[in-house]
């Protein structure tokens, strides 16, 4: 199992002449196209932010709460660990703490995501809501599309979870499928890395 | 690469790491509530700070949660290259918009 969780026992089939598993090698360049898509989203952001929209216009920046981010953004760096933890104890072969980790990393995932919709709410609450500037909609459009990520990871990681629940243990593809989803959430919390620096932090 | 694996950090070294990022994380926010209360000079200072702290943090996450220092450099070539075009893309694009000077 510690070959496999390292991409090494999943038998020639999933090997190229890379020497890399193909599903690996997809996730990493999946991951890289992701930087894109990403960059897009916050430059759309960057362009709004200073702008001006009127007189009595509201803006993001004026209503970020940045304890309550910074807290989040913790959470979010956290659940890395524990999701790294859980890589590290399928490669152990150790599949009590295996599924432990991945249900602890799935609950800070949704801990993120309901401060993420607990924030909206209140942005909403003081008026500003998706179409009042160009500045909100790339505002709620990077974060949204973040979120969005966040909740997709948390349905692989309770899929899996929920898997090793019912069979007791992981088998060998559903290890490669740990590594996919670790990488996958990983990425998640470095592009939240960037945003909480370049739209939070940065005013 | 079975060596490479065998190089991989073990738990207590995971949470070492995570403890680095976390001050990180304080240090960010400590930073934040400085930019705050300083004037353009200090803006200088703490703005190019968030950006080095931001990067420090991506790097460990990167190296060290996803394995990247121990995979074989395809992977990293793959990675690297996706991130420094996107970012050279993007920060063209805002120079030519006029949102951040280059020059």
């Amino acid at each position: 199992m510690a070959e496999l969780a390292h991409g090494h026992g999943d038998g020639p089939a999933h090997h190229q002449v890379t020497g890399i598993d193909n599903r690996k090698l997809g996730m990493w360049v999946f991951l890289s196209s992701e930087f894109l898509f990403f960059g897009a989203l916050i430059n759309n952001y960057l362009l709004f932010k200073g702008r001006d929209f009127g007189p009595g216009a509201l803006y993001p920046v004026e209503l970020y709460d940045i304890p309550f981010t910074s807290i989040s953004s913790f959470v979010l760096l956290m659940s890395s660990l524990t999701m790294v933890l859980a890589h590290s104890a399928l490669a152990r072969n150790d599949q009590e703490q295996t599924r432990t980790w991945l249900f602890a990393t799935a609950l800070l995932g949704i801990v993120f995501v309901s401060g993420q919709f607990f924030e909206f709410g209140e942005f909403i609450l003081h008026g500003l809501k998706l179409n009042v500037n160009p500045a909100a909609s790339a505002f709620y459009m990077l974060t949204g599309f973040h979120g969005v990520h966040v909740i997709i990871g948390v349905l692989m990681l309770m899929v899996l979870a929920f898997k090793s629940l019912r069979t007791g243990s992981l088998s060998e593809t559903e290890g490669m499928n740990v590594e996919l989803v670790g990488l996958y959430w990983h990425f998640v919390d470095i592009i939240w890395i960037v945003i909480f620096v370049l739209v939070y932090l940065i005013q | 690469m079975a060596d490479r694996a065998h190089h991989h950090p073990q738990p207590r070294q995971y949470v070492n790491i995570a403890i680095v990022l976390a001050v990180l994380t304080a240090a960010e926010v400590a930073l934040f509530y400085l930019e705050d209360g300083v004037d353009a000079i200090g803006q200088a200072v703490t703005v190019p700070a968030l950006l080095i702290l931001s990067a420090l943090k991506f790097y460990l996450v990167v190296a060290m949660f996803m394995h990247l220092r121990f995979e074989k450099p395809l992977l990293s070539r793959f990675f690297t290259t996706g991130a420094v075009l996107a970012g050279g893309l993007y920060l063209i694009t805002l120079a030519a918009l006029g949102a951040v000077v280059l020059f």
